[in-house]
């Protein structure tokens, strides 16, 4: 049986709150009852786990479909393919396959990622310079219709590419299929590097994508903001390791009072310990490496009550002067950021929507707070667009939506294609209203 | 939508002509992709306070359009036309501040809890605290007003939808031109500070200044006798 329940959601970011129902489905046949026989409101929007950080999965005055009920894993050991429900995350589908000495080949930041979540963003990782986003791996997906109809489409199909990165706007995802990748052991061989600033971080990571499967840097931007920070290199390793063994993150963070934590000084000295901290070399379980902000459960609670924000962003290679500009900019407003993150992309999928391509990406965490910090971003998005970059929708709650046809040029096909998969607007989101996207 | 800022998108400003509700909206937090509709007697969102239907209409294709984050409701009489018998003035002034802002607030809620999320903004005044001889008819609208926004405060709570009230006193505006400075007088700049303030302040209500909610308790507190002599002045 299905329960419906009527509170207020918010994206990771806590940054704003927005009242919906959301229905815990138990079955396909009620989903598809749901959608025929129910009034349309304010429309629907299949959710998982609100690991985006705006305002992607909220649907105010609307209904959330929560398919966490769709958690079956069944694995091929011999193929090495996967076909999983919507509702089961990363870190389930990870546990599962290694038990066949098998995993995902992309898998991102934090394990908490439904398959529908990954397939609706286009997720990345750290190898994305090798394998691309999520959706390079699979092979099929089965997705329920406006109309109520279910459909399997394959990377042969527009329906399929306007799928992925499509917001969850051209239905819910019910079930993938995707290509696994054989691993020798359940861990990672690891390499850390001290850099100094960006110059040497760029060169570090852009020299590492022919040796290493995984590459990432942290960044540290306050104090001085000239990048320095700790490049993380890694390979599938041959030596397994002991590794926890559960499906909850570590420790709770609780929210105290409301209050924000993150301040110049805080970050600063937050900042200081990680990059002296002692570098890793050698194997370290995969779980633990590929989700390293999985080791503090709701960790988005240090930002307190008025929440923060993530804007990640890729510009291509060749015009990394405007991270000059950007620190620069940071700077001048205090703005300190203690989760910077740097990437090199590799190439993009063709999904019109699915935000990774060549070039460089960085992720920065702000408070909300930070006085100037709107009308900054509002600036540098338009600097961004000029230079041909683009920031990720996944994590945004503020731009601009005349921004979002320079951003992603592909988005009138993309409105073509989910037209024709959702005539009447039944899917809907609070992201969705704000850009304009359908 | 209200951005990651809590910054809002799609503004409509009822009584777009208002010196004060202009300058509540013009300093809001800037937002590049803001859009403010300004309804008033003239122009693409016409409307006669006054017109049960007008109002209807305005407010079904404000929300038809769009959803609509923030709505400031700036309309206001004080009842002063000398070409006006008192009663008449008293009359129009009912019709605006209360019949119109009353019945705008009720369908404006009506639409906010659809989309589940926004703000409205009513403008009160500091003359409904306690009737004195020289404004209790305007006093008294604006006292209706009021007694209704917090009301309708209540029953929004649990929907996404919120109301605050601004309590000016005495600013200087258009409205007020030709009358005496009274005590704690603000510019309509001032007063439209304090009107941003409103909407992000937790409070239900948010005097201008803010002194004058301390005044109000004194008022509110004078024995008749004394209160009679001081406004009689």
């Amino acid at each position: 049986m299905s329960t419906t329940s009527s509170s207020e959601f918010s994206g990771w970011g806590k940054n704003f709150q927005s009242r919906s129902e959301r229905v815990a489905l138990s079955s396909i046949d009620e989903l598809q009852g749901l959608l025929t026989k129910a009034g349309r409101g304010r429309g629907f929007l299949p959710i998982g786990l609100h690991r985006s950080y705006g305002d992607s999965a909220l649907n105010s005055g609307g209904t959330l479909i929560d398919l966490s009920a769709l958690n079956t894993i069944s694995i091929d050991a011999s193929t090495g393919v996967a076909v999983v429900g919507a509702g089961v995350t990363i870190t389930q589908l990870e546990r599962a396959a290694l038990m066949h000495s098998l995993f995902p080949p992309v898998v991102p930041g934090t394990g908490f990622v439904t398959m529908g979540g990954a397939i609706a963003a286009d997720i990345h990782g750290k190898s994305h310079h090798r394998t691309g986003t999520f959706s390079a791996c699979v092979r099929r997906i089965k997705l329920l219709l406006a109309s109520g109809a279910i459909a399997d489409y394959t990377p042969e199909d527009a329906e399929f590419w306007a799928t992925v990165g499509g917001l969850g706007l051209t239905g819910a995802v019910l079930e993938v299929e995707l290509q696994l990748k054989s691993v020798k052991s359940n861990s990672a061989d690891v390499t850390e590097r001290r850099v100094k600033n960006l110059a040497e971080m760029i060169d570090v990571l852009g020299g590492a994508d022919a040796d290493f499967e995984h590459t990432v840097a942290w960044i540290d931007l306050s104090g001085d903001y000239r990048g320095r920070g700790v490049v993380s290199l890694g390979n599938y390793g041959a030596t397994s390791v002991k590794s926890k063994d559960s499906n909850s993150a570590g420790p709770k963070l609780p929210s105290i009072a409301g209050k924000n934590f993150i301040t110049p000084l805080s970050v600063r000295a937050f900042n200081e310990i990680w990059f002296r901290k002692p570098l890793k070399n050698g194997p370290v379980a995969l779980g633990k490496y590929m989700h390293p902000l999985d080791g503090i459960n709701e960790w988005n609670n240090i930002y307190g009550r008025d929440g923060f924000l993530q804007y990640q962003f890729v510009i291509d290679i060749g015009k990394e002067e405007i991270f000059e500009r950007l620190f620069a900019g940071l700077r001048s407003l205090k703005a300190a950021s203690f989760l910077g993150v740097l990437k090199k992309f590799g190439e993009q999928s063709q999904a019109p929507m699915s935000f990774p391509r060549r070039g460089w990406t960085l992720t920065l965490d702000y408070s909300t707070k930070v006085p100037g910090l709107e009308k900054f971003l509002q600036e540098f998005d338009e600097e961004l667009v000029a230079a041909g970059g683009r920031i990720y929708l996944i994590k945004d709650s503020r731009v601009s939506p005349s921004l979002i046809p320079a951003m992603y040029p592909e988005l009138n096909k993309w409105r073509e294609i989910r037209r024709t998969m959702d005539p009447t607007g039944l899917w809907q989101s609070d992201q969705a209203r704000r850009l304009h996207l359908c | 939508m209200l951005n990651g800022f809590k910054n809002p998108g799609r503004i409509a400003l009822i009584g777009g002509s208002s010196e004060i509700g202009m300058a509540i909206v013009t300093q809001l937090p800037e937002n590049k992709s803001r859009q403010v509709i300004l309804v008033d007697r003239i122009g693409e969102y016409a409307l006669d306070v006054t017109d049960k239907a007008g109002r209807e209409r305005v407010v079904a294709r404000l929300f038809d359009e769009g959803d609509v984050d923030l709505v400031v409701i700036a309309v206001g009489l004080l009842g002063n036309n000398t070409e006006l018998s008192m009663a008449d003035n008293l009359v129009a002034a009912m019709e605006v501040n209360y019949v119109g802002t009353v019945h705008l607030l009720e369908l404006i809620a009506e639409r906010m809890k659809k989309q589940a999320h926004g703000q409205i903004l009513a403008i009160s005044s500091f003359a409904q605290v306690r009737p004195r001889p020289d404004n209790f008819r305007y006093g008294s609208t604006k006292a209706g007003l009021d007694f209704y926004a917090r009301g309708l405060a209540l029953a929004l709570d649990g929907t996404g939808v919120s109301l605050k009230i601004l309590r000016p006193g005495f600013v200087r505006s258009k409205m007020t031109a030709g009358m005496d400075n009274a005590p704690f007088a603000i510019t309509v700049q001032e007063c439209g500070s304090y009107g941003v303030r409103a909407l992000t302040s937790r409070r239900l209500v948010t005097w201008a200044p803010s002194l004058l909610k301390y005044v109000a308790f004194v008022f509110k507190s004078l024995p008749p006798m004394i209160f009679r002599k001081i406004s009689s002045r």
